[in-house]
């Protein structure tokens, strides 16, 4: 077996069958079923638990709320202004959606939906849409498209900076779809690599390779507990970035 | 390898509308109940400061009026106090001096008596002392005493004085 049939195997969607909505052909997958049950998590989980006046949910309760105060306090306002306490919902729910996908990840049986590029592109585009409604909203059309270039820019420079800053706009949310999707996966390949070095080294003899097994489950462990890490940071670097990207087109000075 | 990074567009259809609907659901279901909760909490904590601040302030107010209150207290117990020592000490002065005048009007008295003791007591040696001399004389006198001799010195003053005031001249 190659390590390219382990890792198709392990990282990459399995599509199991295909719906057909006239003219879309949609896939049922694994990152679609981990997906949905993210979705699950937080469509009947979450109001449950916040709604629960119960002493034992007391704690999860307040991490769901210390996180959400943060996302507000530290993310969303001082990014969007007074005006963005109505993106709020929006930027929690894009948290922990993110959040949950990478963890389940993290889980046996589980597969990253986030390390799948059609997904963070999903949310990339979402980002993407937000934050020309929330720029087109606030400044209106015109006001919105005529601030993209920043202002002190000399006036024969026009015609090159707009081009690159509609361009930066579409890079921008492209460099977010990528940087989730690639954080998400390279931990996943880095933990197979590692458990490979076992066999690699078995088929030089048994005692070689169980000689290197306690070295590569060790690395093994680092990585998985880097790879939470990298769950919750990349979930706030998606949440943040869309943030500033949202302020900016709301607040071009 | 490259199913990695072909994006399947069914999927991202999914994510979409999966993240859409989310966003739409859980707004109402979840943040909204939660971030209220929130808010009538910071508001709750809001109220409390702001009366605990009022009564902080009350309470400075009071100690304010308390320390006032102190000060003329013991302003005033110091000025009664400085009141009463210089009472005393007037007082004092006034029996010191009651008593000097008193002490003086004995000794004065007592200057007085001894000085009458003295006096009678003189008067007394000089009576005795001039009735002693007295007797004494007369001792002396009895003893030097010539009849005779007194006869005609009497005789001789007696002419003397009929010489001198005729008009007295017993007979003859």
């Amino acid at each position: 077996m190659e390590l390219k049939e382990i890792l198709e195997h392990h990282v990459v969607d399995h599509i199991w069958s295909w719906v057909v909505l006239g003219p879309l052909h949609l896939p049922i997958s694994k990152h679609l079923l981990m997906m949905v049950i993210a979705g699950l998590i937080l469509l009947v989980g979450f109001p449950l638990l916040i709604r629960s006046r119960s002493a034992a949910l007391a704690p999860f309760r307040a991490m769901i709320e210390i996180v959400v105060l943060f996302l507000r306090d530290d993310i969303v306002l001082p990014n969007l202004g007074i005006k963005g306490a109505a993106y709020v919902g929006y930027f929690a729910t894009l948290f922990f959606f993110i959040l949950i996908m990478n963890l389940i990840g993290l889980v046996p049986y589980g597969a990253t939906a986030t390390g799948n590029l059609a997904v963070t592109a999903g949310l990339a585009i979402t980002s993407f849409l937000l934050i020309n409604f929330s720029g087109i909203k606030e400044q209106g059309l015109i006001g919105y498209f005529s601030h993209l270039v920043p202002k002190g820019v000399p006036g024969w420079l026009y015609p090159l900076m707009f081009p690159i800053e509609l361009m930066g706009l579409v890079i921008k949310t492209f460099a977010l779809a990528i940087r989730l999707f690639a954080n998400m996966i390279a931990g996943h390949i880095v933990i197979l690599v590692f458990i490979s070095f076992i066999f690699i080294f078995g088929s030089f003899g048994a005692a070689v390779g169980l000689g290197v097994a306690p070295i590569s489950v060790g690395l093994v462990l680092f990585t998985l507990l880097l790879e939470l890490l990298v769950a919750f940071l990349q979930a706030y670097v998606f949440v943040t970035l869309t943030a500033i990207f949202t302020g900016a087109a709301m607040h071009p000075h | 390898m490259e199913a990695l990074i072909r994006p399947e567009f069914g999927l991202m259809f999914w994510t979409i509308t999966c993240f859409v609907l989310l966003a739409l659901v859980l707004s109402k279901t979840a943040w909204k109940p939660l971030l209220q909760a929130v808010e009538e909490r910071e508001r709750a904590i809001k109220h409390d400061r702001d009366s605990a601040e009022a009564s902080r302030v009350a309470a400075d107010k009071v100690r304010a009026e308390l320390d006032v209150r102190m000060n003329s207290f013991r302003k005033e117990v110091q000025s009664r106090m400085d009141e009463a020592r210089a009472a005393a000490e007037k007082e004092k002065d006034i029996l010191i001096e009651e008593a000097r005048k008193s002490a003086g009007i004995i000794v004065e008295s007592a200057r007085k008596e001894i000085e009458a003791q003295k006096n009678e007591a003189a008067r007394d040696l000089r009576s005795k002392v001039a009735e002693l001399s007295v007797m004494a004389a007369e001792r002396i006198m009895m003893k030097h005493l010539d009849h005779r001799a007194n006869t005609d010195l009497a005789s001789k003053y007696l002419a003397e004085l009929e010489k001198e005031r005729p008009e007295l001249k017993l007979g003859n």
